[in-house]
């Protein structure tokens, strides 16, 4: 081939493809397109569902799925104008009817439509990253219908207003509602949100603001928390019958926080029916009904428990400080248990038990009880009383319950050191006198104590019954060793105690009767000759006896007395008419204990054995005693208490408060050490702290006297102070 | 659905058939029969009581049956091809493909097919994916094969050497992840996701320091259920480490920067651990004179395990360490040497050293003239490694050999991935790739 011979052909192109017939696609889809249009007419009844997607399928196969897509899209979006045409034509109320019928009509035709494009669906959507068919529809309606101007704002209003029509009473169609809502939930939940649910909040929020106006203006705090509370269950109800479960908690915050939160001041302090009125007049129901609507807020049950604590102390602190009711120890500890019980079953019945409230509940009594320095005496003397008598005929568990309620209030005290005190008192005076009702209850009520506070508070308690017990072996074994000497003298019970585990009293000895003396001296041989090395002195002012008298018309009489009554009276076996000084002369009695027993002989009326010159109330040192002939009682046994008060009087409680601070020195002593011990350098504070924390299981110690501790025990050479820092001290080994 | 009568005739390309609603209710909501029978169409039989469709009727016959037993059986006669264009048709692909072969078992694996690519050997990496298809990295292209192994548009990165591959999500078509090589001075490279079916880039993964978008080389990959997207990178200045990134989003959520003295920007195989919400980070030789493992915990910022054979230099030449997997339920890491030898080393305990189980001396003296380093794999308890032409599955407490899978020609294995119940393997020489699947069990 040569270079000038110009070649003159040229190559065509080879064209392998094949072009389907241009006029094809667009003859499918005018099918497809007239099958759209016949199911919006509900004519579907003539399309052949095989036909229809072996075209839709054709056009994916052939590439024509954009065009199919983009057709679908305008087909649709034409006949949703349409509808809404014909939505927004309707008059007044049929207006949400036509929506839900257009809308139910809509996802019919939808779903047919989705059937025959199922092909398109499955393959071309996911490889292009379009919506979905069903997905598509779904938005198109959105912006065609829901977000056209006119029926958006109409839509929201119509909505609304149903509601309110129902708040106000009305009966409203709720299945309508709910397709709506659904409706609206179905285009998703923004849409949801934006179209109703925050006009919905908004408006909800402006109608309970003020209508809780209206009602704290008009009603009392109990009906206004029934109202807020029907309220409440009826927006909870909305919500179940037609709107989203979501919006439960943001319409039941809206009515919380208008109704509620907003008012709850107001509500708590309501004059006349506030918080206060409903303690005091223990309306559980209201108080239930504040603690479930008042926990939906913040800080709502902060308030109620504020407010029912300052009322608890205002209401405790009059009890203890009122000085009518220090008269009666047994009343007002009495009074002290009705008060907890009462508050007790608000919280149970009306508050849930809410750990909150008990916790209030418990500082606001150990506030107030603290405030008077008796309450340990008078509790003491209130559990004294129960187990005298108070107790007689009531069964076990009963008795425990009244000892649980007592050891609740012990638990409040911070003396509990007094509380012991005046127990061991107490206690003593039963068991010596045998008033206890139920060994088995003091028993018991030691026993709490004990897992309450510890061995080392009820050891000395303990080793009183100890002493009860062994005294009733030693009786025996006297009795026994020592019956035929003692022939027809005066019957002995002898009750040795262990110096150290009872109440220490100044023992005041007496002179004895003879009579008396004599079966004396024989026990003390017997007993210091089964026990060497021990010491017994005769505890005159414990102890009791049994006397038989003749009267002047012959009547007898067994008189039960104290020992120094006893020691006076038997004077007058021996001649009539003593004078005080005589018989203080004879018996050695002190003067005050003799005075108390003779006016409980010569005063006390229906028991006066003794007859005084001059009659009057008080005992003086010049009066004269007889023997009172014409005594008469119509029982046999005459018992002849003592005048004692049994609360202490002033000076005895002056007397039992020093030796309580002086036993509290050691304790707080012995702590110091301890913790010295321990951490070997300390400034003041922290041994203040430390101590405190140490003792307040049984009493709370004054800084001072902590401060005067330490002071001594430097000047013992316990601690030192730090050369260089004053305020630290250090042990010393 | 509701379907009037069970009875239902169909009339298939002029072919009869007849079958049941029951049987037709098999095929699901997402196929033509449901569609069909949609209660809103008001279908319409031909006179003589049957419903046309304008289909094959000898693939309808086979779906058919399908749907009425379970079983895909495809006589001689009918490619597979059009089998699986007709189940697309009516919606049955799902079905076919779960018909076609069973749940993965290492030891009951079959030789499906082998594909042939275009270019010879140098293949890069190869990636299952989740649904039973992959993807073969080959220089700057990647090649991308759907379950039916028929080839889609290939991804070019325009000169860049691809790295690594992973798919992200379950969807159809998955997305695909790919990493590559920073091309010096163009700001490019980095990662990208790729939509599998049409090959456009979805979006990029940026490297951002201090701020500023840096570019990058990323290396190897990791997915976990979180959604994050873990990547080795090495930066211009200061961004060597690891990269995380949300696999939704695109944007970079973390990045843990490489120790002094410690290679994570160079790392091979990265492995999370679901367990111990670590991440595994294996830098291996050649890349680095030495070999670097490493467990990285992200909340903590902290190297929680690490171990390197810099610490053990001795007459290692034959023992080094050439790819490494976590197994979690034994707490151990499993380790190969190019010898195939398996080694363990015990993740409880801080830097331990290996424990070598010395298997395959034979191997040594006799290697092809162009070796590959073996690779390995964890599958349902199942440990396989690659050495040569063929693939070991090792199993039970002390990892037995139990089955070998082996074709005999493309030469040496450089790469395998199981997933989508399937097993892929690359092999070097020729661009060729093997699928193995395990047959579905028998109902008989």
């Amino acid at each position: 081939m040569s270079s000038q011979k110009k070649a003159n052909f040229q190559i065509e192109a080879f064209k392998h493809r094949v072009v389907v017939d241009p006029k094809y696609a667009e003859k499918t889809w005018k099918i497809l397109e007239h099958a759209i249009h016949e199911i919006y007419n509900h004519n579907a009844s003539g399309l052949s569902f095989e036909e229809l997607y072996r075209n839709a399928y054709n056009m994916v196969l052939h590439k024509f799925g954009e065009k199919l897509y983009s057709g679908l899209v305008s087909t649709m979006t034409s006949h949703l104008k349409e509808i809404a045409v014909s939505i927004e034509a309707s008059q007044g109320a049929l207006f949400l009817e036509e929506l839900d019928r257009k809308w139910t009509e809509h996802n019919k035709a939808l779903q047919m439509i989705r059937d025959i494009l199922m092909y398109m669906d499955r393959t071309f959507i996911p490889s292009t990253h379009k919506t979905p068919v069903h997905e598509l529809g779904l938005n198109l309606w959105r912006d065609n219908i829901v977000h056209t101007i006119k029926i958006q704002m109409r839509l929201k209003d119509t909505l609304l207003e149903l509601v309110q029509k129902e708040r106000a009473g009305e009966v409203i169609n709720r299945g309508l509602m709910r397709n709506v809502v659904k409706m609206l939930m179905d285009l998703g939940s923004s849409v949801y949100q934006e179209d109703f649910e925050k006009p919905f909040l908004v408006v909800s929020a402006d109608f309970y603001r003020g209508e809780s106006q209206l009602f704290i203006e008009s009603c009392d705090c109990g009906d206004y928390l029934k109202k807020a509370e029907k309220r409440l269950n009826e927006e909870i109800e909305r919500v179940s019958h037609y709107l989203d479960a979501k919006s439960e908690v943001k319409i039941t915050n809206v009515v919380e926080k208008e109704m509620i939160e907003s008012q709850m001041n107001r509500l708590v302090h309501m004059e006349n029916s506030g918080l206060v009125n409903m303690l005091m007049d223990d309306k559980y129901e209201d108080l239930g009904r504040m603690y479930n609507l008042f926990r939906r807020v913040p800080n709502g049950l902060s308030l109620i428990r504020d407010v029912m604590t300052s009322h608890i102390r205002e209401t405790g602190k009059q009890l203890v400080t009122d000085p009518d009711r220090l008269k009666d120890p047994v009343d007002f500890v009495q009074r002290l248990l009705d008060e907890r019980d009462k508050h007790d079953k608000i919280i149970t019945l009306s508050f849930n038990n809410d750990k909150m409230f008990q916790n209030a509940l418990n500082s606001s009594f150990e506030y107030f009880i603290n405030l008077n320095t008796r309450s340990p005496e008078f509790i003491s003397l209130f559990v004294d009383d129960k187990l005298r008598k108070g107790l007689k005929g009531v069964s076990e568990e009963d008795v425990e319950i009244v000892l649980d309620k007592v050891m609740m209030l012990f638990r409040y005290l911070q003396e509990k050191d007094i509380f012991e005190k005046y127990y061991k008192q107490h206690l003593a005076k039963r068991l010596l006198s045998n008033k206890s009702v139920s060994e088995d209850a003091e028993r018991s009520l030691i026993l709490k104590l004990k897992t309450e506070c510890g061995y080392q508070f009820t050891s000395k308690l303990e080793g009183m019954f100890t002493d009860m017990k062994t005294s009733d072996d030693t009786m025996k074994g006297f009795y026994a060793a020592m019956g035929s000497e003692l022939g027809d003298g005066p019957m002995l019970v002898v009750h040795v105690l262990t110096t150290g585990s009872w109440p220490t009293q100044s023992t005041t000895a007496c002179n004895l009767p003879s009579e008396i003396l004599t079966v004396c001296d024989k026990f003390k041989m017997y007993y210091l000759g089964t026990h060497s090395g021990r010491r017994l002195t005769w505890q005159t002012n414990m102890g009791s006896a049994d006397i038989k008298a003749t009267f002047g018309r012959g009547q007898k009489h067994e008189l039960n007395v104290s020992t120094f009554q006893m020691c006076v009276l038997m004077l007058f076996n021996n001649g009539d008419g003593l004078s005080y000084r005589e018989i203080e002369q004879a018996t050695e009695i002190l003067t005050s204990d003799l005075k108390r027993c003779l006016q409980s002989l010569a005063c006390a009326k229906g028991k006066n054995v003794l007859r005084k010159e001059p009659m009057s109330k008080d005992i003086g040192e010049d009066d004269t005693f007889f023997f009172n002939d014409k005594f008469s009682s119509k029982f046999y046994k005459v018992k002849i208490g003592t005048v004692v008060a049994q609360k202490e009087s002033e000076p005895e409680k002056q007397e039992t408060r020093q030796r309580v601070e002086e036993d509290r020195k050691p304790q707080i002593e012995a702590a110091i050490v301890r913790i010295m011990k321990a951490r070997r350098v300390l400034d003041h504070n922290n041994i203040v702290a430390e101590v405190t924390k140490q003792l307040q299981s049984r009493f709370l110690p004054n800084p001072v006297v902590i401060k005067k501790r330490i002071e001594s025990l430097i000047e013992r050479e316990f601690l030192e102070r730090d050369k260089d820092d004053r305020k630290l001290y250090r042990y010393l080994a | 659905m509701a379907i009037q009568k069970d009875r239902v005739r169909f009339n298939v390309g002029g072919k009869i058939f007849e079958t049941t609603g029951t049987t037709l209710a098999i095929a699901g909501r997402e196929s033509y029969f449901a569609a069909m029978f949609d209660e809103n169409w008001d279908l319409q039989m031909n006179p003589a009581g049957e419903y046309f469709i304008d289909r094959n009727p000898d693939c309808f016959s086979i779906l058919l049956d399908l749907l009425r037993t379970g079983e895909l059986y495809i006589p001689p006669n009918v490619p597979e091809k059009q089998l699986y264009r007709e189940a697309l048709f009516y919606g049955l692909t799902d079905h076919v493909r779960s018909a076609k072969w069973g749940q993965f078992d290492g030891n009951r694996l079959q030789p499906l097919k082998s594909v042939t690519g275009r270019a010879p050997g140098d293949g890069t990496a190869i990636r299952a994916s989740p649904d039973g298809g992959c993807c073969v990295a080959h220089g700057s292209m990647v090649h991308i094969y759907d379950w039916m192994l028929e080839e889609h548009p290939p991804i070019n990165l325009d000169y860049q050497r691809v790295n690594d591959a992973g798919w992200v999500g379950s969807g159809d078509p998955a997305g695909l992840v790919i990493s590559t090589c920073e091309r010096v001075g163009r700001g490019q490279g980095g990662m990208g996701l790729f939509n599998s079916t049409t090959g456009e880039l979805r979006y990029k993964y940026s490297v951002t320091h201090e701020g500023i978008v840096k570019s990058y080389t990323a290396g190897a990959l990791c997915f976990n259920d979180g959604y994050n997207l873990f990547s080795s990178c090495k930066g211009r200045s200061n961004e060597y480490g690891i990269g995380v990134w949300d696999q939704n989003t695109g944007q970079q959520v973390d990045f843990f920067y490489e120790p002094p003295g410690w290679s994570l920007g160079d790392a091979d195989k990265l492995q999370w651990l679901n367990g111990s919400n670590c991440l595994l980070v294996a830098t291996l030789f050649p890349r680095k004179d030495n070999c670097y493992i490493s467990l990285l915990d992200f909340r903590s910022k902290s190297m929680v395990w690490s171990w390197s054979d810099m610490w053990s230099p001795a007459n290692s030449d034959d023992r080094r360490v050439r790819d490494a997997i976590a197994m979690e339920e034994n707490n151990s890491i499993c380790v190969v040497n190019e010898f195939e030898d398996l080694g363990f080393m015990d993740l409880r305990r801080e830097s331990g050293s290996v424990r070598w189980s010395s298997r395959s001396r034979l191997m040594k003296g006799k290697m092809p003239d162009e070796p590959c380093y073996p690779k390995l794999a964890l599958h349902e308890g199942q440990l396989f490694s690659s050495m040569n032409d063929c693939i070991s599955v090792f199993y039970g407490s002390d990892w037995v050999l139990t089955s070998r899978l082996r074709r005999c020609f493309g030469g040496s294995i450089c790469d395998f991935s199981i997933g989508g119940d399937r097993l892929f393997a690359l092999h070097s020489e020729e661009n060729v790739f093997d699928i193995w699947e395990t047959p579905p069990s028998s109902i008989v």
